[in-house]
């Protein structure tokens, strides 16, 4: 991976220049310290090349480097004229698009603040994050988002201006406030043709200690704290990135999760900015297998759920196939397990198995990857869930390779990571380069590095409760570090469970285990100051449907689905086999099925679909209180 | 509640590969009508099909009266008190009203109960005694659909299927025929389960509902409730939720709660 260097203090991986040492200051990828510098250089060498690419009208479309540059021009031209200060926040309220990219270095470039707003939030929580970050604009995708603004805009005095991406529905629209994206972009050519050179001093005026984006993150408890991340942070997340998760010229990949969330922002505009691969927008979020065929990324990063949705279909496939095809399923899967096991190991893969694989490759796996959109993929990553070991192995199996990492907002997305080529199953990999992490003496992940973040804007008090006297950042995440390096997670400081025994329990390990029935979506143990555990548990609908109709279990809605006695027993005998793995203490003598169907807009839940303590336990105190 | 006189428990149809109905199960009470609401293609008229035997279930039950007929014979199931009306009205145009509702009662042998029907039919259709030697196809949309009610009358059902009575019809004309299959329900005790895309016009009638979306069912329970939910008046009865700008063209998403 790593090619000759050109100069002692530099090293070149995959064509592009990190320092020698990682994790050094100055931070440079190609000579550039800030993200706005390396858009700059970005867009002035690959020019005509495809940067992005949308589908429009069933179609996919590309748009290169120059776009990107031009309408980040006219946007951070056109804000900056409006009076947008440096070090002043934009919020953008919008779905993954390309625009979404074109803003985030527009403001970026002029000095200004990003700050996601999430789809699913509501009219309440927009007027919270507008007046937390105090932004002077928000972007707004279409009405459905510009509604939202509509209902509080008595709340939202600072605001100077909320800017409309898309105007279907909205030509009759006259309000003082709002504008379209096309008024914003002639906006933006005029300053810039007044200034010619203002743009570029902007970028220059840029400095690695400046906070580049806002990352609030959802804080079980208490409102959203937003988490400032600076140009240093982002630089030191894609220089650990270009060492561990190699990206080609050439790659192509799939965006889709939110680009609020710091994973999806890493992975699909900072990362892009060093790899120069190109980025392919997911149409919406219910479309995301179709477009992972059409697209057939070479590197793919998701959260645990989608991962676990392509292998309930590929099941629900393999059991409706044919005998036949059924038989060679399983013989080939057997084949990949066998092959995976050594892989995963780190053992060599002996001949034989090597040749049973090629064969059964040949037959069954290449067709089942190509069908799943899955045929090109080099490296598939999951993070910011536990996901389930045999899992990550049966992918491997079918061969697709598959890592998984962590990290969180405050370490700008990045802590530490497996790689392809040094996989430990069931642990979250070894500490990214140049990173430092221990465990501290109640058993907390503490990290050290220049990818943690600033401090929460604007509250210095959560920011001091963050870092420890020393400089470490408290993860707030309990787990283990193995001889050889490798960190295990094994849940949430703060959600550890003292029963009225006094025993401490952890209920993460005990939810990722339940997590792990394909029968089980998400699952929350309670049991603080109480005689036991109990369990409040979401089922995953289409498997349990699935089961319900193959046993002819009648039902008729998803109320009646949980209701129903086979789908109790069902998750009882799931709930039975976890008990097994615990201590009598730890292990769960009642639960309760979530009846109701959660959507994202649901308060029980993140944006990546976990269930919230707190809020499940507030909504559902009924239910818990029946099983004490 | 009574038992149901009809029982579907998850009973999957398809065309050739195209999975139509994936995994519904519904009660009919006696005495009860029961609207199934849905979208095109939701699977509806499936349902139907696979009840009156026009189609089969791949998988599944249909329990009429504790006894199993899916994949029976339609005719066996008309006998034994299935009637179904087809969507469209589906009268034979060639031949007349009393042709007509003589071939609904083709699984008949009793001569007198026929004709008994025949005067009942027409004492809540006047028009077809009117028309009776007319040629069915001369007849109105509305009359047509009259007839195939009257001649889905003549089979003397104990539970009658209807796929879409208001289809085609002006507004005047559907209040005419809902009130007479109410005043059908109420003075014959007539169950019923009615197909509608109408869904005012079917909750305002049906005691029981179902919503079918893509093959399932994602809620059910009484009329009323069904009427209060914010799922249905909004997707279903258009009723236009209260936003701050006016010409409002999005709709939240359904959590059919």
């Amino acid at each position: 991976m790593l090619d000759s260097a050109t100069n002692t203090n530099e090293t070149v991986i995959n064509g592009v220049r990190y320092n020698a040492q990682a994790g050094q200051r100055p931070l440079r990828v190609d000579g550039c310290t800030t993200v706005p510098a390396l858009f700059r250089e970005r867009c002035k060498t690959l020019g005509g090349r495809t940067a992005h690419r949308e589908k429009d009208l069933g179609i996919w479309k590309p748009y290169t480097w120059d776009d990107y540059w031009n309408h980040a021009k006219w946007i951070g031209m056109a804000l900056r004229k409006l009076g947008l200060k440096r070090g002043e926040a934009v919020s953008i309220l919008s779905e993954d698009r390309k625009e979404w990219a074109y803003f985030d270095m527009g403001v970026q470039a002029v000095g200004g603040i990003a700050s996601g707003v999430y789809t699913t939030d509501s009219a309440k929580q927009l007027s919270y994050l507008i007046n937390n970050s105090d932004s002077r604009f928000l972007i707004v995708e279409d009405e459905e988002q510009l509604d939202k603004y509509l209902q509080i805009e008595d709340e939202v005095p600072g605001l100077v201006n909320v800017i409309i991406l898309e105007d279907e529905g909205l030509h009759d629209l006259e309000h003082h406030r709002c504008m379209m994206i096309s008024e914003l972009y002639e906006i933006g050519k005029q300053a810039a043709a007044d200034e010619p050179d203002a743009f570029e001093a902007e970028i220059e005026a840029a400095q690695p200690e400046d906070t580049a984006i806002l990352v609030y993150t959802s804080g079980t408890t208490g409102m959203p704290k937003g988490a400032m991340v600076s140009n240093e942070n982002i630089m030191a997340a894609i220089e650990a990135g270009a060492r561990r998760l190699s990206v080609q010229e050439t790659d192509q990949q799939l965006c889709f999760l939110p680009l609020c969330h710091i994973l999806e922002r890493d992975v699909s505009i900072y990362f892009p900015l060093a790899g120069k691969c190109v980025v392919n927008f997911a149409e919406s979020p219910e479309t995301v297998f179709n477009n992972l065929q059409e697209v057939s990324p070479n590197t793919f990063t998701a959260v645990p759920r989608v991962w676990e949705k392509i292998y309930s279909q590929v099941l629900i496939l393999a059991q409706e196939a044919t005998p036949l095809g059924r038989w060679a399923y399983h013989r080939a899967i057997k084949a990949g397990m066998t092959r995976a096991s050594y892989m995963v190991d780190n053992k060599p893969v002996p001949a034989i198995v090597t040749v049973q694989y090629k064969i059964w490759d040949r037959l069954v796996l290449r067709n089942l990857r190509r069908m799943l959109g899955l045929d090109r993929m080099r490296r598939g990553g999951t993070g910011a869930a536990p996901i389930s070991p045999e899992l990550i192995k049966w992918f491997w199996a079918i061969g697709v390779p598959l890592v998984e990492g962590y990290g969180m907002t405050e370490t700008a997305g990045l802590a530490t990571l497996n790689t392809r080529d040094d996989n430990r199953i069931g642990t979250i990999g070894t500490p990214i380069p140049g990173y430092e992490v221990r465990i501290a003496d109640d058993g907390e992940i503490q990290t050290k590095g220049l990818n943690n973040f600033k401090g929460y804007w604007r509250n210095n008090e959560k920011t001091a409760e963050t870092y420890t006297a020393d400089g470490w950042l408290r993860t707030g995440d309990v787990g283990r570090i193995d001889e050889d390096g490798y960190v295990t997670i094994t849940g949430r400081l703060k959600d550890i469970i003292i029963t009225a025994g006094g025993k401490n329990i952890t209920p993460a390990e005990i939810e990722s285990r339940l997590k792990f029935s394909h029968y089980i979506s998400d699952a929350v143990i309670i049991g603080d100051r109480r005689k036991y555990l109990t369990a409040l548990i979401m089922i995953d609908q289409e498997n349990v449907e699935k089961y319900a109709q193959d046993k002819k279990v009648p039902f008729s809605n998803f109320a009646s689905l949980c209701a129903a006695k086979e789908i109790k027993d069902l998750i009882k005998a799931e709930v039975d086999a976890v008990n097994k793995e615990f201590a009598r203490v730890e292990q769960i003598k009642d639960f309760r099925l979530i009846d109701v169907l959660l959507t994202a807009e649901d308060d029980e839940l993140t944006a990546t679909m976990k269930l919230k303590r707190s809020y499940v336990e507030k909504a559902h105190a009924h239910l818990i209180e029946e099983m004490y | 509640m009574s038992e149901p006189i009809l029982k579907i428990r998850n009973v999957e149809s398809f065309y050739g590969p195209i999975m139509a109905i994936r995994g519904v199960s519904l009660d009919v009470h006696p005495g009860r009508i029961v609207s199934i609401l849905g979208a095109n293609g939701a699977g509806k008229t499936t349902l139907m099909k696979t009840i009156s035997g026009v189609m089969d279930p791949e998988k599944g039950k249909v329990l009429f009266e504790g006894r199993e007929i899916q994949g029976q014979e339609p005719h066996k199931i008309v006998h034994d008190g299935v009637v179904h009306v087809p969507e469209g009205r589906e009268v034979f145009p060639l031949l007349t009203v009393d042709e007509n509702l003589s071939l609904g009662a083709y699984t008949r042998h009793d001569k007198a109960g026929i004709e008994d029907d025949r005067e009942m039919v027409f004492s809540y259709f006047p028009i077809l005694k009117e028309r009776r030697t007319q040629e069915a196809g001369t007849l109105s949309g509305g009359q047509q659909q009259m007839l195939a009610i009257g001649r889905g009358l003549m089979g003397r059902p104990k539970v009658m299927l209807l796929d879409e009575p208001s289809l085609g019809l002006s507004p005047l004309l559907v209040q005419e025929i809902f009130e007479i299959l109410k005043r059908l329900n109420e003075e014959r005790n007539m169950t019923m389960m009615l197909v509608e895309q109408n869904a005012s016009a079917a909750l305002n009638l049906a005691h029981d509902g179902y919503v079918m979306e893509v093959g399932r069912i994602v809620m059910d329970g009484t009329a009323e409730e069904l009427l209060k939910s914010e799922d249905i008046q909004n997707f279903y009865l258009g009723v236009q939720e209260e936003g701050p700008r006016e010409q409002r063209r999005w709709k939240r998403r359904k959590t059919w709660r």
